[in-house]
C-alpha cells in the first residue's frame, strides 16, 4: 500500500447476472486513488464507472455482485468489512454525491432532519453542534441556511438540491467524495456554478475527489488525473494535462477530438463511429477493435493487457506494445 | 393550508351529505312494501277485518298517513332533521332513531377502529418486510393467506369462529356485547368483559383485512426501495432500521392513508353481516333488523349516519395526507 493513496482498488469485477444472460460491468480493474487530487473517470454510458464507484462504499445495487477483487483503504480491504464497520465507514470515511442527486434525499423529511440523523448515525453530537457545522456547509455551496435546512426536497430547485448534496457530503469530514456526474439534468450555467464550488472545496478544504463523467471537456478542467474506462475496463490511465497531448489509446484520442471547444473550427471535431458496445455480447480480443481505424488482425483475437507507457501512465492497446505511439 | 381551502373542503362534504340523505330517502321509498303493510296484514287476521279497515286503525294509532304524498314526507324528514331529528321507529312507536344510533354506534366504532388499527399495523409490517426480505419463506405464507381469506366471505369466517371457538372449544361467547351481571362503567371487569365479548367479531375484522393490507403495503414498499434515496440513505450509513421504519415505511404508507379512511367506513357499513351474526349490538346488527321489517325510519336515518360518517372520514384522510406528506398541498 503506496501512503500516497486513499484508496487502492485492486483486480475489481463486477457482475449483473441477468435472465438473458451476465454482464460483467467492472472487469478486472485497478485503480488507485491518490490523496489531495482529483481523479476522473471518464467514459460512456454503460462503461462501468458508476458501479465502480458504487463498489466504493460497497453499494452495489441488486442484481450486481462484486465478484472478485479488494478495495483497500488504509490497508483493509472494506469489502471484508462486517456489517457495523462498513455503515460507520460509509459516508464518514468515503462520502459521493449522485448522479441522480434530484432525488437523494427523503421527501418527506427536512433536509436538516436528514443531516442531523446523518452525523448521528455516526457519532454523538449535539444537535446545535450539527446545525452549525451545517448551515457552515450550506453557506459555504452558496445556500441560505436558515431556509435551506426548513425545507423539504421538492422545496429546492435542482442546482440547489446539488448544492446541498455537496455540502452535505462535506459534513462528516470523509477523506474522498465521490462526484458521480454531478451536473447532468442541469443548465450549462449551473453546471459550471457547481464546478466552480467544486474546485473551491477541492483546493479550500483539500478534499480528494473521485469525479466520474462522460465529459471529457469537464473533466480536463478539473482532474488531474484521469482514467478512460470502456466496456467495464480502464484502457487508459495518466496524468491530464499528458493525456491530453499524447493520448495512447485510440479511444481515448477519439474522446478528445468529438470534444467541441470554442477555439477550435467545429468541422475539425471528429465522432467516434459505431455505438457503444453490447455487454452482453463483447466483441473478442479488443472490446473497442469494431469502432478502431487501427484495429489489426491481432486486435481481433487478443485482449490488450495494460502496459507502463510512461510515468504513472498505463495503457491497454496493442498499438503500444508494438511501439507505433499515436499521434 | 389555508383556512379557506379547508372550509371549502368542508362545505363540499356538506353538498355530498345532503345529496346522501336524498339519495337515502328516494331510493327507501322505492323499494316495496314497508313496516305498516305487515303489521296490517296481521292486524286484519287477527281481528277479522278488511286490510283497508286494519291501514286505518293503524294510521288512527300511530299518526301514520299512507297516502300522505311523497314531497310531504320529505319535507317533515327534512325538517326534523334540522332539528336534529331522525324520526322514531315505525315497528316500535316509542324507540326514536336517535336513540338506536347513539346506543348502537359506540360498539360499532369500538370494534371497528380496534380492528382497523390491529390490522393495518399488523398488515404494515408484514408488508415491509415482506418487501425487504425477497427470499423469505414469509412472503408466499402471507401470499396464500391473502388468497385464503379475500376469497371467503367474511361472515363465513365469522361462522367459523363462532362454530369452532363459542360453541365447539366455548371459549367465547355466543352473543352479546357485555356480561349482562357485570355494571356498565367505567370499571376493570366491565372493560374486560367488553374486550371478551368484542374479541371474536374484532378477530374477524382483523384474519379479513390483514391480507389485504399486507400486500398493498409490499407494493408499494417494493416500489419505494427501488428509489434513489434508499440507496443513498444506505451510502450515508443510516441503519438498516432506520432506513425500514423512516424512509421505507413513511413513504409506502402515504398512498395508504385515504384507503384507511375509505375502509373504515366501508366496515362500518359492512359489519351488518357480521355483527347480525354474533348478535353484537352495533349498528349493522339494528340496520339488518330494520332491513328485515321494513323499517324505514330506522333504515333512512342509519343509512344516512354512516354515509355522513363516511364523508367525515375521507375529509380528515384529505386534511391528514396533506399534513403527512409534505409535497400535496391541499387544493381547492
Amino acid at each position: 500500500m503506496n501512503e500516497n493513496n486513499i484508496i487502492e482498488i485492486r483486480d475489481l469485477s463486477i457482475e449483473f447476472k441477468l435472465r438473458s444472460g451476465t454482464i460483467r460491468a467492472v472487469d478486472h480493474v485497478s485503480l488507485d486513488i491518490p490523496k489531495g487530487k482529483v481523479t476522473a473517470l471518464v467514459g460512456e454510458s454503460g462503461s462501468g464507472k458508476s458501479t465502480l464507484a458504487s463498489a466504493i462504499l460497497n453499494i452495489v445495487s441488486a442484481p450486481g455482485t462484486i465478484k472478485n477483487g479488494s478495495i483497500f483503504l488504509n490497508g483493509e480491504d472494506i469489502l471484508r468489512y462486517n456489517a457495523n464497520r462498513l455503515r460507520h465507514y460509509r459516508w464518514s470515511d468515503v462520502s459521493m454525491v449522485f448522479q441522480a442527486a434530484q432525488n437523494a434525499l427523503n421527501p418527506v423529511m427536512r433536509i436538516g432532519e436528514q443531516m442531523i440523523e446523518t452525523v448521528l448515525a455516526h457519532k454523538k453530537m449535539g444537535k446545535p453542534e450539527i446545525i452549525e457545522k451545517a448551515s457552515q456547509l450550506l453557506d459555504y455551496v452558496r445556500l441560505e441556511p436558515g431556509r435551506v435546512l426548513k425545507a423539504y426536497p421538492h422545496e429546492l430547485s435542482g442546482g440547489m438540491k446539488q448544492r446541498v448534496m455537496i455540502a452535505f457530503s462535506l459534513l462528516l469530514d470523509p477523506q474522498l467524495v465521490i462526484l458521480d456526474e454531478p451536473t447532468t439534468a442541469l443548465d450549462v450555467i449551473t453546471q459550471d456554478y457547481i464546478f466552480d464550488i467544486l474546485l473551491k472545496v477541492h483546493k479550500e478544504m483539500n478534499i480528494t475527489m473521485l469525479l466520474l463523467s462522460h465529459d471529457i471537456s469537464v473533466v480536463a478542467r478539473v482532474a488531474d488525473r484521469i482514467g478512460v474506462m470502456y466496456a467495464g475496463k480502464i484502457v487508459e490511465l495518466g496524468e491530464t494535462f499528458e493525456m491530453f497531448e499524447n493520448a495512447k489509446h485510440p479511444y481515448t484520442a477519439g474522446l478528445i477530438q468529438a470534444a467541441p471547444s470554442i477555439l477550435d473550427d467545429v468541422s475539425e471535431n471528429k465522432s467516434i463511429k459505431g455505438s457503444s458496445p453490447n455487454l452482453l455480447n463483447l466483441p473478442t480480443g479488443c472490446a473497442f477493435h469494431p469502432r478502431c481505424e487501427f484495429s489489426t488482425d491481432l486486435c481481433k483475437l487478443e485482449q490488450p493487457r495494460a502496459i507502463s507507457v510512461g510515468k504513472d501512465r498505463l495503457a491497454a492497446c496493442h498499438l503500444n506494445e508494438k511501439g507505433e505511439m499515436l499521434a | 393550508m389555508t383556512l379557506v381551502i379547508v372550509l371549502k373542503r368542508i362545505g363540499m362534504a356538506f353538498v355530498t351529505v345532503c345529496l346522501a340523505t336524498v339519495m337515502t330517502f328516494i331510493l327507501l321509498r322505492l323499494t316495496p312494501g314497508n313496516a305498516i303493510d305487515g303489521w296490517a296484514r296481521d292486524y286484519a287476521t287477527q281481528f277479522g277485518i278488511t286490510l283497508e279497515e286494519a291501514y286505518r286503525r293503524i294510521a288512527a294509532m300511530i299518526n301514520y298517513n299512507p297516502n300522505e304524498p311523497l314531497h310531504e314526507q320529505f319535507i317533515r324528514y327534512i325538517s326534523g332533521l334540522l332539528q336534529g331529528n331522525l324520526g322514531v321507529s315505525m315497528v316500535y312507536q316509542q324507540i326514536t332513531v336517535n336513540s338506536i344510533i347513539a346506543n348502537a354506534m359506540p360498539w360499532t366504532i369500538f370494534v371497528a377502529t380496534i380492528s382497523l388499527l390491529i390490522s393495518f399495523v399488523i398488515g404494515m409490517l408484514l408488508g415491509v418486510r415482506m418487501a425487504w426480505k425477497r427470499n423469505s419463506i414469509l412472503e408466499p405464507s402471507v401470499s396464500l393467506f391473502t388468497v385464503i381469506t379475500s376469497a371467503i366471505p367474511d361472515f363465513i369466517f365469522a361462522i367459523l369462529l363462532l362454530v369452532v371457538f363459542a360453541y365447539g372449544l366455548d371459549w367465547f361467547p355466543v352473543n352479546g356485547a357485555y356480561d349482562p351481571f357485570v355494571t356498565p362503567g367505567f370499571n376493570i371487569d366491565f372493560i374486560v368483559s367488553v374486550l371478551y365479548y368484542a374479541a371474536m367479531p374484532i378477530l374477524t375484522f382483523v384474519i379479513t383485512n390483514i391480507g389485504g393490507w399486507a400486500l398493498m403495503m409490499k407494493g408499494n414498499a417494493v416500489s419505494i426501495l427501488g428509489e434513489d434515496y434508499i440507496i443513498a440513505a444506505k451510502a450515508r450509513g443510516i441503519s438498516d432500521s432506520v432506513i425500514m421504519n423512516r424512509y421505507v415505511m413513511k413513504n409506502a404508507m402515504l398512498p395508504m392513508i385515504t384507503m384507511l379512511a375509505v375502509t373504515f367506513g366501508g366496515m362500518l357499513g359492512g359489519a351488518t353481516l357480521i355483527e347480525n351474526i354474533f348478535q353484537y349490538p352495533g349498528i349493522g346488527y339494528f340496520l339488518g333488523e330494520a332491513t328485515r321489517t321494513r323499517d324505514y325510519t330506522v333504515m333512512q336515518g342509519i343509512m344516512l349516519f354512516l354515509s355522513v360518517t363516511m364523508i367525515v372520514a375521507n375529509l380528515i384522510a384529505d386534511l391528514v395526507y396533506s399534513k403527512l406528506d409534505p409535497r400535496i398541498k391541499v387544493e381547492g
